[in-house]
């Protein structure tokens, strides 16, 4: 603080106050002709000067600082458009790489074993989209959800999933999120997400399957069971419907992390 | 009287001529401008106390601008010129801070 203190303190120059006692020593006021005001005069012109050269200065550079920083806005936004094109190019070109490739197994007889293999292996792991007869659930949270009990919550959509598979479900996706061995349900926050993506009310659920058995089966199940006890008691909102054709879309494809040559030892 | 008038003459002439600044020139300037303000409130208060000297006021004036301009170059050569510019900035400020509470007091009795 001893510092700023000084600072503070003697922020007037002493010198103004050494002059005046100096003036006073000689004895009475000084002659203060106009002479002697000229250099008063000139510094202060000077001090204007500054301040309105700075003043230009500045002016004069911030157009040129905004432009600058127009065109960096700019040039981001090119670059995202790039970037989204690019994307958008990698899918279609993806596609026609999985095409080509089904093409290519097609001509022979052992390729188009593959291939068959290829679909069916895709359906129960969920990287091909399934169409086909199904069930289709609608859950959601009770009407007047006063209390934090009558929400669904990620154990319920686990255990309604769950049933699903039980009874024989070929394929289950939640609001258009198709599930494979490695997706997850959970909370995150307030919302639910699956495969990591947050899923707003209400739930849809579908799932493929013979649509009689399914149905019946899954009420005699865990989950149906849980469900319509949720219902009648929390009076949350479930309702099941048939489907002659639902279309679930293709899960999103994991990352490859090992692979090797059928037949060959690993 | 006359401090007015230089004034306005000074800001007069440099919006009239706009003098372009070199730019090895332009990092002082702000600095020089600050050092001037303080030298600046430092005569006016000086002047309301009754002690207000030409001479003083001018050698300050200069000296305040020259060795402000100095610290920063010196500041920009040990390449710590931000640092101590803000330094330069801090305790100037505080200077025209306390100047004008004084001015204030001289001004308004409060």
């Amino acid at each position: 603080m001893g510092l700023l203190d000084y600072v503070t303190a003697h922020s007037l120059d002493e010198d103004y106050a050494q002059a005046a006692g100096k003036r006073a020593g000689a004895g009475g006021e000084q002659p203060r002709g106009t002479r002697r005001r000229v250099p008063t005069l000139v510094a202060l012109a000077v001090f204007g000067g500054l301040v309105a050269t700075a003043g230009v200065q500045t002016a004069r550079t911030e157009p040129v600082r905004q432009s600058s920083r127009e065109s960096l806005v700019a040039q981001v936004e090119d670059r995202r458009e790039e970037l989204a094109e690019t994307r958008q190019q990698i899918d279609v070109l993806e596609g026609a790489v999985e095409e080509a490739r089904g093409q290519l197994r097609e001509t022979t007889r052992v390729g188009r074993a593959l291939n068959e293999q290829l679909e069916t292996l895709g359906l129960l792991s969920g990287t091909e989209p399934a169409t086909g007869p199904g069930l289709r659930i609608v859950v959601d949270d009770s009407d007047d959800a006063a209390d934090t009990r009558q929400v669904v919550l990620d154990t319920d959509l686990q255990r309604l999933v769950n049933g699903l598979w039980v009874s024989g479900a070929e394929a289950v996706a939640i609001n258009g999120q198709r599930l494979t061995s490695l997706s997850s349900i959970r909370v995150a926050g307030d919302a639910i997400t699956v495969n990591l993506q947050s899923l707003t009310r209400p739930y849809v659920i579908e799932a493929l399957g013979d649509p009689d058995q399914l149905a019946a089966r899954f009420i005699d199940s865990e989950g149906g069971t849980w469900w319509l006890n949720l219902k009648a008691v929390y009076d949350l909102q479930f309702s099941m419907s048939s489907e002659e054709s639902l279309t679930l879309p293709a899960a999103p494809t994991p990352t490859l992390r090992h692979a090797h040559r059928p037949g060959a030892d690993s | 009287m006359i401090g007015a008038l230089g004034l306005a003459l000074g800001v007069v002439l440099g919006l009239l001529l706009q003098p372009d600044v070199p730019f090895w020139l332009q990092p002082y300037l702000p600095i020089a401008v600050v050092a001037a303000l303080d030298a600046v409130f430092g005569a006016l208060r000086a002047f309301l106390d009754g002690i207000f000297d030409d001479k003083v006021f001018v050698v300050s004036f200069i000296s305040n601008v020259l060795i402000a301009a100095l610290i920063v170059y010196l500041g920009d050569q040990l390449g710590v010129g931000g640092q101590l510019s803000t330094g330069v900035i801090v305790v100037l400020g505080i200077r025209i801070f306390s100047n004008v509470a004084a001015i204030r007091r001289h001004l308004f009795h409060a």
